[in-house]
């Protein structure tokens, strides 16, 4: 019986665009093959509002947060498909009869007695669970700094700025 | 007036009608523009002009960051592969003590498995590449991966500080262009409304 746990892959997605609102009648396409990035998007009213360094470093903490937030979300997924794998692996071990398994470690298949297989799936997973735990805590961090940055930015710019996903 | 030093550590510079960020690693800082009369004076340079300035540092930018992302993707391919092997290393100083041999099943090709019978040894070979394979003790070989895992872990954190200051940059770039064709369009409405009352 093989028990094998499925590698991790990183992948990255191309899309957005960052659209520019001059006034109501012309638009303004920026092209932007930017990764994960968070459409920003100004508008002019009448008067112009004067962006200052402070604003731009929130815009830029938010852009980054965004990113992460990002990052977060694809790391939690693998964590929890390795989990499963575990516990798909644990109930294979408990229904098979063989005294010996076949356990990967690096690249070979060693012999492994069954106690000892169990043994270290438990550790994987305990290892794995916390590491969940973990990433949804930043998760949740990060979150919460989001809106506030929402807040902070949409108080000033009102509706000359738009920070919402797709 | 203010301008970009060229050091390579990150200085604020204030003065003048912006902030100036040093470059970072080869990467050129964006200037952030306090107020958009006085920057396109400073730049000497017409509204179009200056837009297409600004896009190009924006593709520039863009370059760099596409180079830094496939850096990453290598290094985070790697991380798991020092790891395998450290796991491996320390399997075999595990069974050191038992005096029995390892049996495991390895991959010959694709599909295809044959088993191996590991003897108790006190050495393994590690492959440097570029063809090279040196052999080591236990001890030796699992203090080499180490190091190796740490580098790659330090590398992959500087990276990623890295790509943050590019996408700081990159923000700050676009923010600039839509404010400078906003002030343009303003600038273009402000004189429209002056033209019409004189040809009253």
């Amino acid at each position: 019986m093989m028990l094998k746990c499925v590698p991790s892959k990183f992948f990255a997605s191309e899309l957005n665009v960052v659209i520019i609102t001059i006034m109501k009648h012309l638009i303004f396409l920026v092209e932007s093959n930017d990764v994960f990035f968070s459409r920003i998007k100004m508008r002019s009213g009448g008067s112009e509002t004067e962006v200052t360094w402070e604003d731009q470093q929130n815009i830029n903490k938010f852009g980054r947060l965004n990113n992460r937030f990002h990052e977060l979300e694809d790391e939690i997924k693998i964590a929890k498909e390795t989990n499963e794998n575990f516990e798909d692996a644990s109930n294979e071990l408990i229904l098979t009869d063989e005294e010996v398994v076949r356990f990967q470690i690096g690249e070979v298949f060693a012999h492994v007695p069954k106690d000892e297989v169990e043994n270290r799936i438990e550790e994987m997973k305990e290892v794995t669970s916390q590491k969940l735990e973990k990433l949804e805590e930043e998760k949740e961090s990060v979150l919460a700094q989001m809106s506030e940055l929402k807040k902070i930015l949409y108080g000033k710019f009102k509706d000359s700025i738009n920070l919402e996903e797709d | 007036m203010a301008s970009s030093s060229s050091s390579s550590s990150t200085a604020g510079g204030g003065g003048g009608s912006g902030q100036v960020v040093a470059e970072r690693r080869g990467i050129p800082g964006a200037q952030f523009v306090e107020d958009v009369q006085t920057y396109l004076t400073q730049l000497g340079l017409d509204v179009n002009s200056t837009l297409s300035f600004l896009q190009e540092r924006l593709q520039q930018y863009k370059l760099v960051e596409m180079k830094l992302l496939a850096q990453q993707r290598d290094l985070q391919a790697k991380i798991p592969d020092i790891e395998k092997c450290l796991d491996v290393v320390a399997t075999l100083q595990a069974k050191k003590g038992t005096g029995e041999a390892l049996t495991a099943d390895f991959e010959v090709s694709e599909g295809i498995y044959s088993r191996a019978r590991i003897e108790e040894t006190d050495s393994v070979c590690l492959w440097l590449g570029a063809n090279v394979m040196l052999e080591y003790s236990l001890e030796e070989a699992t203090d080499l991966l180490q190091k190796n895992l740490d580098n790659a872990k330090a590398s992959l954190e500087v990276l990623v500080a890295d790509l943050q200051f590019l996408r700081d940059q990159v923000t700050i770039t676009q923010v600039t262009i839509a404010r400078v064709y906003n002030w343009d369009v303003h600038q273009r409405r402000v004189r429209q409304v002056g033209a019409v009352p004189a040809q009253d």
